[in-house]
């Protein structure tokens, strides 16, 4: 017979409300068989006691509802951005604030390497930096010789060194949209946008799809969560082609993973009927560890690069309406043939007529084809008010609204993009809970970093990076929080039943804690220690 | 190594992007082509002229992290130059949103692609409820604006009010296809330094200069700036005091390089015979 482990711990946060407390679990093969005290197990059971976790507070594994797998695989480039990031390895990384520092930092890096290989950084964002541009002659400075090439957090622009210009044959005579030039007329490194970043990145082996659905950046990807308390992820635009799913089949059923991953399809483009075809085949082959079958659609950009589309009166700067990356009638056609074919979709909306169009074209999908348990899920809900959580209540759609952006971007979105009125009201979790919304809330890892705890915290406190508070009256509680991070996010993958809270009969998915995070200041629950995770009753302390 | 050249074919969903492609596809022009496909249209590239003429398509889905770098469609352009051998010309087919020209500027950008031309596709019927639409409307003037070249279709002639909306959209006039071979205004069909007359067919106007010369690079420049605006290419090798330039022109676009010597040099220019004649291109060419 198999046998039970019983763990004992200074508290479990169970997100049951029949029972909220507890102080041990027992798991059998995986699952949760009891909760409550030292006798919650059944007389006749053998248990073997674990007191692995008898000084660790547990709570429910933490369930990351918007994230990207390259969230892990970045970090084999060298890190130069402004925030401190902890790598998969657990090593902080401090932030740098100054072009100095980033040069002293990449000087570091450089020395490292052997001959030959171009230097790669990431994470760069001169919205934080002041003084100068980050240009050419600044990293000439560590190397005239080797490449090196400096991603922006964006991914919309990089800055390269003489040597990796030079590979791609940038020079004073280039006449190319993207190639900045001074006003000496040389290039300055800042190359803008995809077709310009190219030629460079080719020269220098930066391939995006290297960074994703390989088995190493499974592994690394498992190990963010890890580090997060996080048991269960979204890989939030897959593309999954046949030979990408045989590998993450393999990887996720690997034992000591300790995590469960949840792909959704990008459906960016392609014929509607045909993405519901190969997400219901997908759906098929589901497992424990891998659960697919979701799909995500892309209706605009972004708020901080100008391309969201945004309602009247637009952007404070006079910036022109954003851009669609699929255009509304198309949002109808993907969201009328999802529906129809019982597919689930998150649907990438931040600015609010992105979500006017999806709540309208979802709003058709349903009477067209009515499905009450679809679940859709709007994805980053930044600029929604009351009237459009109204909409998602009454068809039942989940909003996962993007709180991290608060304490990133909120100084900037409030001084430069839509106001301070506009900012004040954004990702409004209150809202979305008062008017009945099911909700989750989320990091995008890798554009801010995993944690739901930090996640929690800025929802709860809505401070900036300047300090201020923005929209006090969108704050929710702490545990309204905790539920976002636990349940509600479980309940927008449709897994709510299966994880979630540590209840009797549910997956031992559990977030290991050093303190309670019930029980700490609302300002301090950032700092609440994650000291691991079990993953289906498998301990992994870090 | 020769460079390979690179056309994008823009236009909104339904406009005839991919039945342009097909029919291009489907004439004799002896070349080994590619075609990326990164929209909703991608299923009906013709399979069966694929396999029938040694061509290859590769359908993207344009993944890539959340707020769309739009990197995966560069990495597959970076496969094709990576292919041995090398396909004779790439052609891009733009997803019904994209910006052509954020495309068909790593053309500009990559030393191993030439820029071949944006070819906008426009539907006759359709053009007026987009331009009236507000939401997507100055996307679709985009796409319009920064073509080369604009094709209407799904029409017999250009409709009064469909040539006064697109008019100040874009300095020519939009070009009808009919029963003519797409190849010449899609495809660089003249390999370089090769002295061969371009298309005998009717609908198009060719000229070519066996030895061309001048002064100096920036007389060059300043005489193709003043081209007849029915010149849709121009593409070869002149002689100049600062050795061997190469010349591309496509549409609006043109570009000046210097390359090595030691090749022949020629000039060769195509135009449409209702736009220019050849007479009106050998004046412009032998005039001061
Ligand atoms: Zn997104
Ligand atoms: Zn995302």
């Amino acid at each position: 017979m198999a046998s039970t482990t019983l763990f004992r711990c200074r508290r479990i946060i169970t997100m049951d409300p029949n029972r909220p407390e507890a102080t041990h679990v027992a798991v059998r093969e995986g699952r949760i068989l009891a909760v409550g005290d030292a006798d919650c197990v059944w007389p006749d059971q053998e248990v073997v006691q674990d007191d692995r976790l008898a000084d660790t507070v547990l709570m429910p594994g933490f369930v990351e509802g918007h994230a990207h797998m390259m969230a892990g695989a970045m970090w084999r480039y060298a890190y130069v951005g402004y925030h401190d990031r902890i790598d998969p390895e657990g090593v902080l990384h401090r932030g740098m604030t100054d072009i100095a520092d980033v040069i002293e930092r990449l000087r570091g890096h450089e020395a490292g390497l052997p001959e030959g290989q171009p230097l790669v950084a990431w994470g760069f964002d001169p919205i934080f930096i002041e003084g100068d541009r980050l240009g050419r002659a600044h990293l000439d400075r560590i190397s005239a010789t080797r490449p090196i090439v400096v991603l922006f957090s964006n991914f919309h622009l990089m800055c390269a060194n003489s040597a990796a210009l030079a590979l791609a044959g940038y020079d004073r005579h280039s006449n190319i949209e993207g190639v900045v030039k001074g006003l000496d007329g040389a290039p300055t490194g800042e190359l803008q946008e995809m077709a310009a970043m190219f030629p460079v990145m080719r020269r220098t082996g930066i391939d995006f799809r290297a960074l994703t659905q390989r088995p190493d950046v499974i592994e690394t990807y498992a190990q963010v969560c890890r580090r997060a308390g996080v048991t269960t992820a979204t890989d939030l635009f897959a593309e999954m082609e046949e030979a990408d799913v045989d590998t993450l089949l393999r990887v996720t059923g690997q034992p000591g993973l300790g995590l469960r991953l949840v792909p959704a399809l990008g459906a960016a483009g392609g014929d509607p009927e045909r993405i519901a075809e190969r997400a219901l085949a997908l759906r098929a082959r589901s497992t424990d560890r891998l659960r697919l079958g979701a799909v995500k659609l892309m209706t605009d950009g972004s708020i901080q690069g100008w391309t969201a589309r945004v309602k009247w009166p637009g952007y404070v700067g006079g910036q022109p309406n954003g851009l669609w990356n699929t255009p509304p009638d198309q949002i109808f056609a993907l969201c009328a043939a999802m529906q129809r074919h019982g597919v689930q979709m998150h649907i990438h909306v931040n600015g609010d007529e992105a979500s006017d169009v999806s709540l309208a074209a979802l709003e058709a999908a349903a009477r067209a084809h009515p499905w009450p348990g679809a679940r859709h899920v709007l994805q980053h809900c930044q600029m929604m008010g009351a009237d459009q959580f109204r909409r998602c209540a009454r068809l039942g759609v989940c909003a996962n609204i993007f709180a991290n952006h608060i304490w990133y971007f909120g100084d900037q979105h409030a001084a430069l993009t839509i106001g301070e009125d506009r900012a004040m009201r954004m990702n409004a979790a209150r809202s979305a809970l008062d008017e009945g919304v099911r909700i989750a809330i989320h990091s995008d890892a890798p554009v801010t970093p995993m944690g739901p705890l930090f996640t929690a915290w800025c929802a709860m406190n809505r401070t900036t990076m300047s300090g201020r508070v923005l929209g006090a009256a969108q704050r929710i509680t702490v545990g309204e929080a905790l539920y976002a991070i636990t349940l509600g996010a479980a309940y927008t993958l449709g897994l709510d039943g299966e994880i979630g809270s540590i209840e009797t009969g549910k997956i031992a998915d559990f977030a290991i804690l050093g303190e309670d995070p019930t029980r700490v200041a609302p300002e301090a629950i950032r700092d609440v220690p994650v000291l691991g995770t079990v993953s289906g009753g498998e301990v992994h302390l870090l | 190594m020769t460079r390979l050249p690179l056309s994008v074919v823009g236009g909104y969903l339904g406009a005839g992007k991919t039945t342009l492609i097909n029919r291009l596809l489907s004439e004799d022009h002896g070349l080994r082509l590619m075609v990326l496909v990164n929209d909703f249209g991608a299923i009906n590239i013709d399979a069966a002229l694929l396999a029938s003429t040694d061509e290859d398509t590769i359908a993207l889905t344009n993944g890539c992290v959340c707020c769309t770098m739009g990197a995966d469609l560069f990495m597959a352009v970076g496969d094709v130059l990576d292919r041995a051998p090398r396909p004779d010309h790439l052609i891009i087919e733009a997803s019904g949103i994209a910006d052509p020209a954020a495309i068909a500027n790593v053309a500009r950008a990559e030393p191993e692609l030439s820029y071949a031309g944006i070819v906008t596709v426009v539907d006759a019927g359709q053009i007026g409820g987009l331009l009236d639409d507000a939401q997507i409307a100055p996307q679709i003037r985009q796409q319009i604006g920064v073509a080369d070249l604009v094709v209407l279709t799904k029409t017999d002639d250009v409709p009064g009010e469909v040539a006064a909306l697109l008019a100040p959209l874009h300095p020519r006039a939009p070009v009808l296809l009919g029963g003519d071979r797409v190849t010449p205004l899609l495809l660089d069909v003249v390999p370089m330094g090769q002295r061969v007359t371009p298309s005998g067919h009717p609908a198009y106007t060719g000229w070519h200069c066996a030895c061309p010369q001048m002064r100096d690079r920036a007389a060059l420049q300043d005489k193709l700036e003043r081209r007849p605006g029915g010149i849709w290419r121009i593409k070869g090798l002149v002689q100049t005091g600062e050795g061997m330039i190469e010349v591309q022109v496509v549409g609006a676009n043109c570009e000046l390089r210097a390359v090595a010597g030691g090749q022949a040099p020629g000039l060769v220019a195509l135009g449409l015979a209702d736009r220019v004649t050849r007479a009106e291109i050998e004046g412009w060419w032998s005039g001061t």
